[in-house]
């Protein structure tokens, strides 16, 4: 199969190693982390608590995202409804004051949580490049296996300390069980 | 990085215990009591029904978190358990501190009177309430309420301390059977408790959210007190590996959760209420929002939700321990405000502080945590033997 999709003469993606158990996938993002690479993943069937640490990865800005869509809804919101019914057309309803905070709270707060979660949700699909419609490592016959029992670190060959025998080399040194390449 | 077992001393030091000056702001506080039993008898009563209920809401608050983390089968604080096990432990205590209330009810709960010199709508209100409103039952009511409690938080103490003992992980069960029904009979005796004691004050308003509304109140503080408690610990430098980082963090976070929870709660009280703006039902906040009482109700609002809202949204925020700290003396801090301002203008028309509320709660404080180092010296400070605590070491 391998051999086949060489014949087509086709660019290398990825190199993908394959480990057995969680804590080995652990070990080795540790150190492919601490080698100095920054365009590799992990893949495992389920989260692992502590990856992010052994990856190195970064806060994740969707946080921020999160907080400005919230900011502008409770505004918003807020807006809306003290300029209808307190500034373009006062309603007096029971005697309260035309400006009646209280009564704004709901929605002001359905209108945050409103595009909060919009701009969680999309915010989370624009950071992650989704959606798409292939990605390389489906080209691995291994890789299907990360949705069951296996743990898979790749590292990108457009990583800037990518080299083909080194980094195979490395990554042999890792503890992984099977090293492929994967072609784009 | 990964502890697989303790590798800490579980033993509580002497050196750490400061069981000494709280003994004697607590003799300091009962003694300056008991002094104002004789000299205002009413306010008294008020100022101590404030501190009963502030210091029992920390027990009862950690009553259900214990259950709440057995029945789930929670792992992540296993290692902080002992704290609030050790809290509800001696809730017998209360039991006997709430008879200073049944002796002077008829001072402070005015359906306990005849009312001869009300208008003929209280007198009829009191008729038509007096069913469940009445000495007999009141007190039957909280003889039932301190039995299912302080049944339920011995027991849990108990079989947990029977587990580090045996090491039998078979208790595991023992507590989670005890926390099923025990959460049942918890939720329907703390809310029929804040009706009887907080809401019966003025006994022709009512709301039905007053019971999750106590009880939101409490269990927001509770994690304010425990991260104190778990910094104070740090602070002795003990259990640095077993309740570290991450255990304080997860804290801060449902610090942070129960903060929102218990807007949401106290907002929808108020709002269905300031809504619906029925006369005798409005009544309750008029006096409340008027003069001065209604600093203490923005003091509230912004010290337990607006400011720790925002400051705790962060994550870093929640994994500093500063951060936590100040916003824990704060929430703690405006629980008693709070509770200050649902009890005390039902006496007063105009806040002003009266020095029997300080003793009162100095007297509660010396006896609450007093009792709290007494137990918690005893015995070890985490349930070395339960089956979830290499899982609880290993939290990330």
């Amino acid at each position: 199969m391998s051999s086949q999709v060489k014949e087509q003469e086709s660019k290398v993606f990825a190199l993908l190693a394959e480990y057995d158990n969680p804590a080995k996938l652990m070990k080795a993002a540790k150190l492919v982390n601490r080698a100095g690479y920054t365009k590799f993943d992990a893949h495992s069937p389920f989260p692992i608590h502590g990856m992010d640490d052994a990856m190195g990865l970064k806060e994740s800005k969707l946080g921020w995202i999160v907080l400005s869509h919230a900011l502008v809804g409770f505004a918003g919101g807020l807006a809306l409804q003290v300029w209808a019914s307190s500034i373009a057309y006062p309603i007096n309803i029971g005697g309260r004051p035309f400006a009646n905070i209280p009564a704004y709270v709901p929605v002001t707060f359905e209108l945050t949580i409103l595009l909060s979660a919009f701009a969680a949700v999309f915010g989370m699909l624009f950071l992650n490049n989704l959606p798409k419609h292939h990605h390389s490592l489906f080209n691995s016959e291994n890789f299907q296996r990360v949705t069951d029992d296996k743990f898979f670190i790749c590292i990108e060959t457009e990583d800037g300390m990518y080299s083909e025998e080194e980094t195979m080399k490395f990554l042999e040194g890792t503890g992984a069980s099977h090293i492929e390449q994967v072609y784009e | 990085m990964a502890h697989t077992k303790l590798t800490d001393n579980i033993q509580f030091p002497d050196s750490a215990n400061p069981s000494r000056i709280i003994i004697a702001i607590g003799v300091v506080g009962i003694i300056a009591s008991l002094v104002g039993v004789v000299v205002n008898y009413e306010q008294f009563l008020h100022s101590y029904l404030t501190s009963f209920t502030f210091f029992i809401s920390i027990a009862l608050a950690s009553l259900f978190l214990v259950m709440i983390h057995h029945i789930t089968r929670s792992s992540w604080g296993t290692t902080l358990r002992r704290i609030p096990e050790t809290f509800s432990s001696y809730i017998w205590v209360f039991a006997i501190l709430f008879i200073p209330i049944l002796l002077g009810m008829t001072t402070l709960y005015e359906w306990t009177g005849d009312l001869a010199d009300r208008n003929v709508f209280y007198q009829e209100l009191s008729e038509y309430k007096s069913p469940y409103l009445n000495i007999t039952f009141f007190v039957i009511r909280n003889i039932i309420y301190f039995s299912i409690w302080a049944f339920l938080g011995y027991k849990l103490y108990k079989k947990s301390l029977d587990m580090d003992e045996t090491g039998d992980w078979g208790i595991d069960t023992t507590l989670r059977k005890i926390s099923a029904p025990g959460i049942f009979f918890f939720a329907f005796t703390v809310a029929f408790a804040s009706f009887d004691w907080i809401m019966s004050l003025r006994f022709d308003w009512f709301s039905t959210m007053f019971g999750v509304y106590y009880f939101s109140m409490s269990f927001q503080m509770i994690f304010a007190v425990l991260i104190l408690m778990a910094l104070y610990l740090r602070g002795k430098g003990l259990l640095l590996n077993t309740i570290a980082r991450p255990h304080i963090s997860d804290l801060g976070a449902w610090l942070f959760a129960f903060t929102v929870f218990y807007a949401y709660i106290a907002f929808g009280q108020f709002f269905l209420i300031y809504y619906a703006n029925i006369p005798e039902a409005t009544l309750f906040y008029h006096y409340r929002l008027e003069g001065n009482w209604q600093y203490l109700f923005y003091a509230v609002i912004f010290g337990r939700f607006v400011i720790p809202f925002l400051v705790l949204l962060s994550k870093p925020a929640k994994r500093n321990y500063t951060v936590l700290r100040i916003m824990s003396v704060m929430i703690i801090a405006s629980h008693v405000v709070e509770l200050y301002w649902l009890i005390m203008p039902s006496m007063h028309a105009t806040f002003s502080l009266h020095w029997l509320d300080v003793t009162t709660f100095l007297a509660f404080a010396g006896i609450f945590f007093g009792l709290f180092f007494f137990y918690f010296k005893q015995h070890s400070m985490v349930p070395k033997n339960d089956p979830k605590l290499v899982e609880s070491l290993n939290k990330h």
